[in-house]
């Protein structure tokens, strides 16, 4: 048993461990892409989190947001020719814009409804993007979106250097989970977690539950903007299937293999699914049937999931 | 100020092909406390519904303070002076007793604040206090509401009903379920609160409001049978007919 | 806009029932799979695309077609009756989302086991031999198979119908929807009903997917697409209609048809606008109840 007050003590400074953590992550993984790739998916499966977890909508479709981010970054590099920084920034309001867009429809609808809106609205983004091929690629992907060197002051960063590329990466990690802290300890905080535990009782509080659900979704897209764009930089290119089902299916199962609701549950789902991921697709090209069987098992016998349950484990 | 404070002019509800009730029309008035009483099925608690908001009428306008507020959304019932408890027992479970007080008085000043903490608003945490020992659960305020007695979850249900310091006070069965020296307690704190507000009271139980209310509404299906003081209920022949001569005795 | 006859429009509309048919058979078995057991399944369209690879399977070994059309959504209703009975029942009462995360999960097992088993191409699926062609129906000449999936489904909704409604099995049914401990207290097995329920749902998908077979050949991927049209269907109509589900799935095909006719690149995003009106101005869909939703 650990002891209580110490770990309050760990939850009040997350943000410092979790930093703490990420600095040294590198050191202790074989390949640094794929560190690099469970930030990514982490971010994206904490913006996803804080919907499902956090307020219990259950989102499939947050592959649009998440796409929508890296196609913004990418397009914004590429199309208006500005500078990465600027991608960056465009993606986190193109995220917050594609929510705003899908939950003003999707809000309107609770539970399986809303799982299911937000898949339709989803995927109806994914046939706009294999449309407008002048601007996206279609299916072929937007290519070319190349970062070489970031250039600070006083210092030239490279970002094709892997590990260099890790920080790079970590450092915007880190602002988001700094951000996402803030906002869980704010009075805004306060209404989600009421929302969260009793609906009608925040309602008589005064709450529009309605507008809670939605601006938390729009935050939600701003986390998974910012993920999209961290993606299309590290890869070069925004494939198409960033905005289909299967994208979306992933950060479920993330989040849900990690432990929904909790802080750190969406990276260590993201971890350990990709580094499985990365293991069986050593032995079989059909990995796919592990991720589903994987999802089966955890709703069956975890469905707190991972970290979830080690936490339950020390009574949380 | 009139010292009518709310009226329902003859609303009713169905629910499908059920009448649930019919044509009622009542004023309330300010600072008197006011029980609705009947038997199981009455539409008592129908009527509470449709007083607190929680659905609309079917027929019929709820006028709150000359402001007609048929199908006001519930959110805005705090905002505009009204307050209601819950028949079920109804807090926030997980989260400490304090903070749910905390939490029903935020929602008067700070709604969708994401980036200072909470602890920016220092007076709520205060009020809460205030609040908590109002209803007497001071040395309740950091364990998880879930975790508490049934008569202190209900008390602090009116702490919380409280926050938004209503002008109206809707309360619905605020003693079903509660042992007999809870019972005592709520029907002592509900007293304290009618001395400085308008209160509003559904019971089962006739014989636990007829000493303590100003005024007395009888339903009885779906229709206002009688309507009061408690000394005219209790010699109006009708209200024994249907009432008192089947459950009380 | 030349050349768009008001011939050419009826053909068209034709071709948009015979789509229709088809997302009809899909969203009556999710329509009766939430109706009866509040269970949203995202498997549906892995079902759907088993339904067309049974059929390849079983052609393959010689059955004929005619008979295809009976075995396969058998023996994908029998897969579906094995998932209920197996995985799925355990998670009644856990929350709706649990049996739509395990359902999620199932699809990528049977996708990847049919990439495993038929390969990751698709297969080319012909037209039976006695419904090729075309068939004159007075205003012009119509695909013969087009007309035959449109009949099937007439058939199916009919027989469904007459199931629901005039069968002691039916009327368990309709029962256990409304209300499952009734049931349970008049002493009827309620697990069995779901299980046939099941069964009945997953058995739609795969006729759905055997009949579009011939339309666009078998596709491990031909599921995953169809899955979100279903959702528009299934929500457009009134999660839990049946009759929503027709009336829905004729709509969106019909929608589908008209849309490619005018403008083919947005005939897939038609049907999306479409579902977003409909949750504007009535968010429980045509034949839902408003409950449902909040």
């Amino acid at each position: 048993m650990l002891n209580p007050l110490l770990v309050a003590r760990c939850k009040q400074h997350r943000v410092v461990l979790a930093i703490a953590f990420l600095i040294i992550f590198p050191l202790l993984m074989p390949f640094k892409a794929i560190a690099v790739n469970i930030l990514i998916y982490g971010l994206f499966a904490l913006g996803f989190n804080m919907l499902f977890g956090t307020l219990g909508l259950l989102s499939f479709g947050h592959a649009a947001l998440f796409g929508g981010g890296a196609y913004a970054c990418g397009l914004v590099m590429l199309k208006l020719g500005l500078p990465w920084y600027v991608g960056i920034l465009g993606s986190v309001l193109a995220g917050m814009l594609i929510a705003a867009t899908i939950g003003a429809f999707a809000i309107r609808t609770r539970g399986i409804y809303f799982a299911m809106v937000t898949l339709a609205l989803a995927q109806c983004l994914y046939f706009l993007a294999d449309q407008a091929t002048d601007l996206t690629g279609g299916e072929n992907g937007l290519r070319g979106v190349d970062l070489k060197t970031i250039q600070l002051p006083g210092m030239t960063l490279n970002f094709v250097d892997p590990l260099t590329r890790y920080y790079v990466v970590a450092f915007f990690v880190a602002v988001a989970l700094f951000v996402l802290s803030r906002i869980l300890a704010s009075p805004f905080g306060a209404v989600l977690e009421a929302v969260r535990e009793n609906e009608a009782r925040a309602r008589a509080c005064g709450y529009h539950v309605r507008m809670v659900r939605y601006l938390a979704f729009i935050l939600s897209g701003g986390f998974c903007g910012l993920a999209g764009a961290l993606q299309a930089l590290h890869l070069s290119i925004v494939p198409l299937e960033t905005l289909a089902i299967s994208n979306s299916g992933l950060v479920v199962m993330m989040s849900l293999l990690g432990g929904m609701g909790t802080f750190f549950g969406p990276f260590v789902g993201a971890g350990i699914f990709l580094l499985l991921e990365n293991l069986v697709s050593l032995w079989t090209v059909h990995w796919q049937i592990f991720v589903g069987a994987a999802f089966v098992a955890c709703v069956l016998f975890f469905p707190r999931g991972i970290w979830g349950t080690i936490l339950m484990g020390r009574g949380r | 100020m009139s010292d009518i404070i709310l009226s329902a002019q003859s609303v009713g509800r169905t629910f499908g092909a059920f009448r649930a009730l019919s044509g009622i029309s009542v004023d309330f008035q300010r600072g008197k406390l006011t029980s609705i009483i009947g038997p199981n099925g009455a539409g008592k608690s129908t009527f509470f519904n449709l007083l607190s908001g929680a659905f609309p009428p079917s027929e019929g306008r709820i006028v709150f303070e000359g402001r007609d507020i048929t199908g006001t959304p519930q959110h805005k019932f705090a905002a505009l002076g009204i307050a209601k408890s819950f028949q079920i027992t109804n807090v926030f479970p997980q989260l400490p007793v304090h903070e749910n007080v905390r939490v029903a008085l935020q929602a008067l000043v700070s709604r969708y604040q994401i980036w200072q903490p909470r602890s920016s608003l220092p007076e709520l945490a205060d009020k809460a206090d205030a609040l908590l020992a109002t209803v007497g659960l001071t040395d309740r305020r950091l364990r998880a509401a879930g975790t508490m007695a049934h008569g202190e979850q209900r008390a602090l249900e009116i702490a919380m009903a409280l926050a938004a310091n209503p002008r109206l006070l809707l309360l619905d069965e605020p003693t079903a379920g509660m042992s007999p020296e809870e019972t005592k307690a709520m029907m002592d704190l509900i007293v304290k609160l009618a001395s400085e507000r308008t209160v509003v009271l559904v019971e089962h139980k006739m014989k636990l409001v007829m000493g303590i209310s100003d005024r007395l509404l009888v339903l009885h299906h779906g229709e206002l049978l009688a309507e009061g003081t408690p000394d005219d209920i209790r010699h109006n022949d009708t209200v024994k007919r249907v009432y008192l001569g089947q459950r009380e005795h | 806009m030349d050349g768009i006859t008001p011939d050419l429009l009826a053909l068209q509309l034709f071709t948009g029932l015979a789509l229709g048919a088809i997302y009809v058979l899909l969203a009556l078995g999710m329509s009766l799979l939430f109706g009866m057991l509040t269970v949203v399944n995202f498997a549906h369209g892995a079902f759907y695309m088993l339904g067309a690879y049974a059929g390849v399977l079983l052609l393959s070994i010689g059955v004929n077609f005619w008979f295809c059309l009976l075995l396969a959504p058998l023996l994908v209703g029998s897969l579906g009756l094995l998932c209920e009975r197996f995985l799925i029942r355990h998670l009644y009462g856990r929350g709706i989302d649990y049996p739509l995360l395990l359902t999620f999960g199932l699809s990528y097992i049977m996708v990847e086991m049919v990439r495993i088993l038929f390969g990751t191409q698709g297969l080319p699926f012909d037209t039976p031999d006695a419904l090729q062609g075309a068939s004159d129906i007075m205003i012009g000449y119509f695909p013969t198979y087009r007309l035959f999936v449109i009949g099937v489904a007439i058939v199916v909704v009919v027989a469904l119908w007459l199931f629901l409604e005039r069968t002691p099995y039916g009327l368990i049914i309709r029962a256990g929807a409304r209300d499952p401990q009734i049931v349970r207290i008049l002493g009827i097995d309620v697990a069995r009903v779901w299980l046939v329920v099941f069964g009945i749902g997953t058995g739609l998908a795969a006729l759905a997917g055997l009949l579009a077979a011939p339309l666009q050949g078998a596709s491990p991927e031909m599921g995953s697409s169809i899955l979100a049209e279903a959702f528009v269907v299934t929500v457009v109509g009134g999660m839990g209609s049946l009759v929503g589900a027709v009336v829905a799935g004729l709509l969106v095909g019909v929608v589908v048809a008209m849309t490619s006719l005018v403008a083919p690149e947005f005939a897939q995003v038609a049907i999306f606008a479409l579902m977003a009106i409909v949750l504007l101005i009535r968010p429980q869909g045509f034949f839902g109840r408003a409950g449902l939703m909040s």
